[in-house]
């Protein structure tokens, strides 16, 4: 007969830092086996023998903590967070791991980093959060897909964005909207605050398992769950004011009047001399000057008024969540609406999600995740998309070239335009005939603010379903089947008042959908052996089709201004953007990770893949990593010294993966295409194809350290990397005299490497009850450097929206470097532009030009051929940031907590093209810095002497060095300031959690570049354009106000 | 339980087809397939930045007729004021890159047609495929390929009278082209390529059909007769006047009214308007490339967007000079030619040409003809190689000149006081200065200005504050583009 045992009742609270009850910790007796968790407010109470004399609570994402119980019945704890911590857990490909057995390298962004920020899409919200992740705002039109780039660019034809893998499946990323002005990033359509954390995948050994489309790193995205044991109502809303930060400085109308007049009179100077003795040449007339307004007063229209406004934005998500022993469920619905600085951009999303998992029997599990959402962004033409640069109507470049000293509207209130564009005001072409006006040619941005549209709408269902059953202990066979479904419709609209549909309107309407199932199984088996030998084995197949179909139509010639639709009545209809395409991938894979005490780590990952757009399909992929963590060995552990060092473990690993993204459907296939002659159907040669195309093959090297100081108070990592890239495919240029299609051929001859170092700390510098303060930073260097192309002198040029080339890529260095002929300056004696120009025997003669005048000569007056950028350029690279990272400073007082995040990158340089264009001397304005030009009384002018119609000396028709500018900065990109609800008073309210907060994007720049951002990309993701800036609008500040409150 | 049996590994689905392209194996299998393919030929040298624009815009704003009044390096402003590098891309990098894109698809074709001309013999090819449709379809090809290599080497090269085409003309592109291979390939002469011109022509004249099976096609597609006043073109920029002679005969009856005897009737069409008015189908077009509303011309290709005032339709980007040296300055441009009358319009107080007026009033967005050649230019070249043979004394190169100009200022006297007469022509104008003073008003842009100066070796005039450009300048001729001498070893700058 047992006596009864003597037995205390222990309760309590268990909190976190922020005081809020944490529910669902496990609280277990020391050496025992009872245990309980914590209810939905975090209180506890459990009965446990009087000779218990330590508790141990427990909780994911949290340090654990002991606490003797020393005679006490009530204990509360607060749990701090260790969600940088060591034994948090990590999300892979297939499964999940512990961060301290991890041998592959994977970077890990939570919650927290990527929820109520004001963007679009959460990658947006990535930005210097993780090392080795370069991400780039292109420019500042709202869902843009920001530039990623993980450990480089890995691909020069192809892609090199990541692989996006939402809770499994994969996603579609990249612009998506049929309408150049608009962008529809798919990505947009995830709400941010449905994610609970993003892994990123860099290393071969954590993304062999994605195979042949791991070449540029792998994000997974896992989606919130539901907790057991609790029931939660969640309310996170903000509302936000968007403004354009460090615009141009450009003439007024008086100041615009002077300089062009001075420029035309010049150029009547430059003609005189040239004429014979006794003639007298054509004479350009000063044709600026002042148009009068109603009143009589002169016009100064301040352009940037008309296109730039504050946007207003807000977000709202509301969720529910909880569990019970069985079924835990998450599920939010959210919705934003987002107006963007730029006139008529704005974002609108609705989204709901349903994440659900049940568990039938004891060893059968089954669940889903499903999201719908609809998005729809609207946008006008910025010219930062789609190859816009050097359109008339882009709202980045019109401020920047339209006459200041012409009106927006005649007086009587009518808009301004003559024919498409807009009209002359009272300035006179200098050099045309009978005093015939000066029509600019550019539109009028109002009358396309005010009655284009361009709409990018989608609508996604996304999800999974799955269901687990473990066979014995340890054996989990798991099915899962996924679609990822989206349907956009892109619509624009030009009125036939004036711009690009002048005379006719007219409305263009696509419809595409995206269509993707992805069925996977595995099977993983763990189990330890010994007690310290530790397996984890996985093998699995997945299959994964897609289908891609445009549509669409443009109806031309409106029957009436009623008409805003595509419904409406119009004259003509011809097809436009059609797009037919499939694709299908059919897997094997295995893995199997092994540890010997958490000490010894070994991981070897397998991939077989095959993919229907490559002419050789089947590739083989693997990752091997080893590990070994010292600081598991019981010399280390017992040794004072040592032990210090809490953590310390030594990775290393090797693998080849592969890059099929971005490679057409049908690649390798020789194919016509139907077109049209006239009113008569034709038939064209349309691609070459390679009968060889194959998977490009990224050769990934890792070799690392992770360390924890100071009972990890202080944890790191860093590493070293290299990526090396094989079976480059160049869409190799071919002569355009051969006049194959698009000019070049897809063919594996190019390889290419990435090599770096990236550094993490994580220091919680001051923890104190009422104070505390943590700093998160990270760093990475990237140097890539091109090792093949199809031949060794082979330079590949990358145009920027088909007009301009700058960037060259070449055997030797780094991808996309800019070409640009040296200028020392402006000749002092004579105000000309100077440049050095390359002789047979490569030395450089100093050469100058005059404008419509004595044309280009050398500095004694000799007449010489004109510089070109191929035979006389230099180059300046690289292109891409040579370092980069982030600097995250979160401070805590009492109920107020301070976050203060500094994005940095530099070491790259930046071709500002947009600089040319506002110091060209054709009728456009120029930035007011043009007024120190060169004049006889002013010979040190940093500009040269202006002379109408040139548009060679500042660099719009030849890329000079003068508008090579290096490109570090540091950005202050998030200030946030938040107050916390303390426990009683939230309670009283009927509150469990409540925060306040105030944050600021985009706060302050730190950079000598001179253009609006150094963050621009003109060409987007090009991987070998980067770095140019061409008439692209920068980024917004965004001052949010917003609160997190939970029932 | 979870279906690992059950997977199906769908392997076909790794081999999957297009469904809006054609493979290339299968292009040559039926004869419709085979027709589109000619259709394409001509599609492609049709394309806006050749043929179908472009070509026939900077052919005329070379010279000092039109006014450049955009200053936009996308509508030839530097094309205007000689400015132009090797790396301009829409006009110095596009038209060559479309002239030899339309040279490929025309050699990919003829290799076609010899790959697989087993299939030919057998249904669905009719019995006479073989020997007369394939026939056909390859003159057309080779008479294109000629069009081509004309046009390309009028800018790209010194023109033959300058030293008998001894200088560098172009890449000789005569193969088909679809792989990597073959991508250095040196200049032949000038003499060379025109000699190349001359064999596809005249393989073109002996293969072409004697018409078209429509009036509309007799236009748009090449028929015998196409072929011989191409040919007059070619050898009058040789300055090969008496083979000028010997093929306008061919198709210039021996006296007025003058007009085609065999194949096409090609003749003068009594009015000048309607022969741009749409369709522009009168026999006066031997060659014109069709636009419709589904295929239009491309942003910034359209003729009438360049020409037509924007009150108009078009975005006025040339106007029409009138300065001293212009042709609208020049008093035998008479204010009744019917030309002045009809196809110059002033628009506060500035003058445009009105010769295509598809605009965008229209309901038929920008869907003139592009105009390649007419009979009225066979008539002036026959004129002129008359006139430089027998001297101007010849009385039917003067009926050919008075024929075209009286054409366009009718009237009821006898004689017509517009026509030209022997006492017309002095020391300082002469019956050529006629001739080529008739070309300028005939053909005002249509794109012949270039050629007929280059030809002479003549300067570029002089306009508004851009400077003549002397024929021994380097900026005579385009630059060879800077994409042709990145990617072919073989080639030399101009």
């Amino acid at each position: 007969q047992e006596a009864w045992a003597q037995t205390q009742t222990i309760s309590g609270r268990v909190v976190g830092t922020d005081g809020s009850g944490l529910p669902g910790v496990t609280v277990i007796v020391k050496g025992g086996s009872q245990g309980t968790s914590t209810d939905s407010d975090g209180r506890y109470s459990i009965s446990v023998p009087a000779s218990t004399s330590t508790l141990v609570y427990s909780f994911i994402g949290y340090a654990p903590k002991e606490v003797a119980i020393a005679g006490q019945s009530s204990i509360n704890v607060t749990l701090s967070s260790s969600a940088t911590g060591l034994d948090e857990v990590v999300v892979v490909g297939y499964g999940t791991q512990s961060r301290r057995d991890l041998t592959g390298s994977v970077a890990t962004v939570n919650a927290a980093q990527i929820a109520n920020k004001p963007v679009q899409s959460f990658e947006q919200a990535l930005q210097g959060q993780a090392a080795g992740v370069n991400i780039t705002t292109p420019n500042g039109v709202l869902n843009n897909p920001p530039v990623v780039r993980i450990r480089g660019v890995n691909s020069i034809s192809l892609s090199s964005a990541p692989l996006y893998v939402i809770d499994g499946i994969p996603a579609f990323s990249g612009n998506s909207s049929a309408v150049g002005s608009v962008p529809n990033n798919p990505l947009s359509n995830i709400n941010p605050n449905d994610i609970e954390s993003v892994e990123v995948l860099k290393d071969a050994s954590a993304s062999a398992i994605y195979g042949s489309r791991a070449a540029g790193g792998v994000i997974l995205i896992t989606t919130k769950k539901g907790k057991r044991g609790q029931s939660r109502l969640s309310l996170d809303s903000w509302v936000g004011w968007s403004k354009p930060v460090r615009l141009y400085d450009i003439l007024n109308a008086e100041d615009y009047i002077a300089i062009k007049n001075e420029s035309v009179r010049n150029l009547n100077a430059n003609r005189i001399a040239l004429a014979p003795p006794g003639t007298t040449p054509t004479l350009a007339v000063e044709g600026f000057r002042p148009t009068l307004d109603a009143n009589g007063n002169p016009v100064d229209t301040k352009w940037y008024d008309y296109i730039y406004r504050t946007g207003f934005s807000s977000s709202n998500t509301l969720n529910f969540s909880g569990g019970t022993e069985k079924t835990t469920y998450y599920t939010s619905v959210g919705y934003t609406d987002q107006k963007g600085m730029l006139k008529g951009n704005s974002f609108k999303r609705a989204s709901a999600r349903l994440n659900l998992d049940h568990k039938i029997f004891s060893r059968l599990t089954v669940g889903m995740r499903a999201g719908y959402s609809n998005s729809r962004t609207a946008s006008p033409n910025s010219g930062s998309v789609a190859d816009g640069a050097f359109g008339t109507a882009g709202l980045g470049r019109l401020p920047l070239v339209l006459p200041p000293n012409v009106p927006a509207y005649n007086p009587d209130g009518s808009y301004n335009t003559n024919g498409a564009g807009i009209g002359a005001g009272a300035n006179i072409n200098p050099t045309g005939s009978n005093n015939a006006p000066l029509l600019p040619g550019y539109y009028n941005p109002v009358v396309d603010l005010e009655n284009n549209y361009f709409r990018s709408e989608g609508n996604e269902v996304q999800g999974s379903v799955y269901a687990n059953l473990e066979i014995v202990k340890g054996l989990n066979l798991r099915s899962t089947y996924g679609i990822y479904n989206i349907a956009f419709e892109d619509q624009a609209f030009y009125t036939s008042l004036a711009g690009d549909s002048y005379n006719i309107g007219s409305a263009s309407n696509f419809y595409r959908t995206n269509k993707r199932w992805n069925w996977q199984n595995t099977a993983q088996y763990d189990l330890t052996l010994g007690g310290k030998h530790n397996f984890s084995l996985l093998g699995g197949t997945e299959q994964q089709k897609t289908t891609i179909d445009r549509w669409g139509a443009n109806r031309t010639s409106l029957a009436d201004p009623f008409f805003t639709t595509f419904q409406g009545g119009y004259t003509n209809i011809a097809t436009t953007g059609n797009f037919q395409g499939e694709n299908y991938l059919l897997s094997y894979f295995g893995r199997l990770n092994y540890n010997f005490s958490s000490k010894y780590l070994a991981s070897i990952n397998f991939r077989r893949d095959g993919y229907s757009a490559w002419a050789q399909k089947w590739g083989n992929f693997y990752g091997a990593s080893v590990g070994y963590a010292i600081s598991e060995e019981d010399f280390w552990k017992n040794s004072s010294a040592l032990s210090r060092v809490s953590f310390l473990k030594f990775t290393g690993s090797y693998g080849e993966v592969g890059n099929s993204q971005g490679v057409d459907d049908y690649a390798s296939l020789a194919l016509y295409n139907p077109a049209l002659y006239g009113p008569t159907a034709s038939l064209f040669f349309a691609a070459a194809g390679n009968p060889n195309l194959t998977w490009e093959t990224s050769k990934k090297t890792d070799v690392g350290l992770s360390f924890g100081l100071f009972d990890d108070r202080i944890q790191g990592d860093a590493s070293y990397y290299k990526n090396l890239v094989d079976g480059l495919i160049l869409y190799i240029p071919q002569a355009p005299s051969k006049g194959i299609p698009d000019n070049s051929i897809p063919s594996n001859v190019g390889s290419m490497q990435n090599t770096g170092v990236e550094l993490n700390l994580r220091v919680n510098a001051i923890t104190t009850p009422n104070f505390s303060w943590s700093v998160n930073a990270n760093l990475t260097t990237l140097k890539n450097k091109v090792l093949k192309l199809q031949y060794d002198d082979q330079r590949i040029g990358t145009a920027t929206s088909g007009l301009e080339t700058v960037n060259y890529t070449r055997v030797g260095h780094s991808v996309g470097e800019i070409l640009a002929v040296p200028s020392p300056g402006v000749n002092k004696a004579n105000g000309r532009r100077l440049v050095e120009k390359r002789n047979a025997d490569g030395t450089k003669t100093l050469v100058q030009y005059d404008h419509q005048g004595t044309g280009w000569t050398t500095l004694d007056g000799q007449p010489t051929s004109a510089p070109s950028q191929l035979a006389d350029g230099e180059y300046y690279g690289p292109t891409l940031p040579k370092w980069y990272g982030g600097f995250d400073n979160t401070f805590r007082y009492k109920n107020f907590d301070l976050g203060v995040f500094i994005q940095f990158s530099g070491g790259n340089y930046i071709y500002n093209g947009t600089k040319a264009g506002l110091h060209d001397m054709r009728f456009w304005n120029n930035d007011v810095d043009i007024k120190d030009r060169w004049t006889p009384e002013n010979p040190n002018g940093e500009w040269p002497r202006v002379v109408y119609g040139d548009n060679v000396s500042n660099g719009s028709a030849l890329i000079l060095s003068t508008n090579v500018e290096k490109g570090d900065f540091a950005r202050l990109r998030n200030v946030s300031l938040g107050y916390s609800l303390n426990q009683g008073l939230a309670s009283r309210i009927g509150l469990s959690t409540a925060r306040l907060y105030v944050q600021v994007q985009n706060a302050a720049l730190l950079t000598k570049y001179k253009g609006i951002d150094p963050e621009i990309s003109t060409n987007g993701s090009s991987n070998t354009g980067a770095g140019v800036d061409r008439n692209s609008v920068g980024q917004a500040r965004t001052y949010t106000v917003g609160f997190n409150i939970g029932f | 339980l979870l279906g690992f049996g059950t997977v199906s590994c769908n392997e076909e689905l790794l081999e999957p087809q297009p469904k809006a392209s054609i493979n290339s194996a299968d292009a040559f299998n039926t004869p419709s397939r085979v027709l589109l393919q000619v259709n394409n030929m001509y599609d492609y040298v049709k394309a806006g930045n050749f043929l179908g624009g472009r070509y026939q815009v900077y052919g005329d704003i070379r010279a000092n007729d039109f006014i450049n009044r955009t200053s936009n390096l996308v509508t030839g402003a530097a094309v205007w004021q000689h400015t132009i590098t090797e790396s301009s891309q829409n006009d110095v990098i596009n038209l060559w890159g479309a002239g030899y894109a339309a040279i490929n698809q025309i050699n990919v074709f003829l290799a076609g047609m010899e790959e697989n001309a087993p299939k030919f013999a057998a249904t669905p090819f009719a019995a006479d495929f073989a020997t007369t449709t394939a026939t056909y379809y390859k003159a057309e090809a080779r008479f294109l390929r000629a069009l081509c290599y004309y046009s390309l080497l009028q800018y790209y090269a010194r023109p033959y009278t300058d030293g008998n085409g001894s200088k560098p003309g172009l890449p000789l592109r005569l193969k088909a082209e679809k792989d990597l291979n073959n991508n250095n390939l040196a200049r032949s002469t000038v003499a060379q390529v025109y000699e190349q011109i001359l064999t596809d022509l005249n393989f073109a004249e002996q293969n072409l059909p004697l018409t078209q099976s429509s009036a509309s096609l007799n236009v748009t597609r090449a028929h015998r007769n196409t072929a011989i006043a191409l040919k007059t073109r070619v050898y009058l920029s040789m300055a090969r006047y008496e083979d000028v002679t010997k093929e306008a005969d061919k198709i210039v009856s021996a006296a007025a009214p003058f007009r085609a005897a065999t194949g096409v009737a090609h003749e003068l069409n009594p009015s000048i308007v309607s022969v741009f008015t749409s369709p522009q189908e009168t026999t006066e077009s031997i060659l014109a490339f069709p636009f419709t509303a589904q295929d239009q011309p491309g942003t910034q290709n359209q003729l009438a967007y360049y020409y037509l005032p924007s009150n108009q339709g078009g975005n006025g980007e040339y106007n029409l000079s009138t300065a001293a040296g212009s042709i609208l300055a020049e008093p035998r441009f008479t204010a009744t030619d019917a030309r002045r009358v009809n196809f110059v319009t002033t628009v506060s107080n500035v003058s445009y040409l009105r010769k295509y007026t598809a605009g965008s009033t229209a309901s038929s967005p920008y869907t003139d003809k592009a105009p390649v050649m007419r009979y009225s230019e066979v008539l002036l070249n026959l004129a002129e190689a008359l006139a430089r043979t027998n001297g101007a004394a010849d009385a039917r190169a003067l009926a050919l000149l008075n024929a075209v100009r009286t054409r366009s200022n009718p009237s009821t006297t006898t004689p017509n006081p517009a026509a030209y007469t022997a006492s017309s022509f002095s020391s300082t104008f002469s019956i050529i200065d006629a001739i080529l003073l008739e070309r300028r008003i005939e053909f005002l842009g249509e794109g012949l200005r270039n050629n007929d100066i280059m030809r002479l070796l003549l300067p570029f005039p002089a306009k508004s504050t851009v400077s003549a450009v002397q024929p021994s300048a380097t900026l005579y001729i385009w630059p060879i583009p800077s994409t042709e001498i990145a990617t072919n070893q073989a080639m030399t700058r101009n």
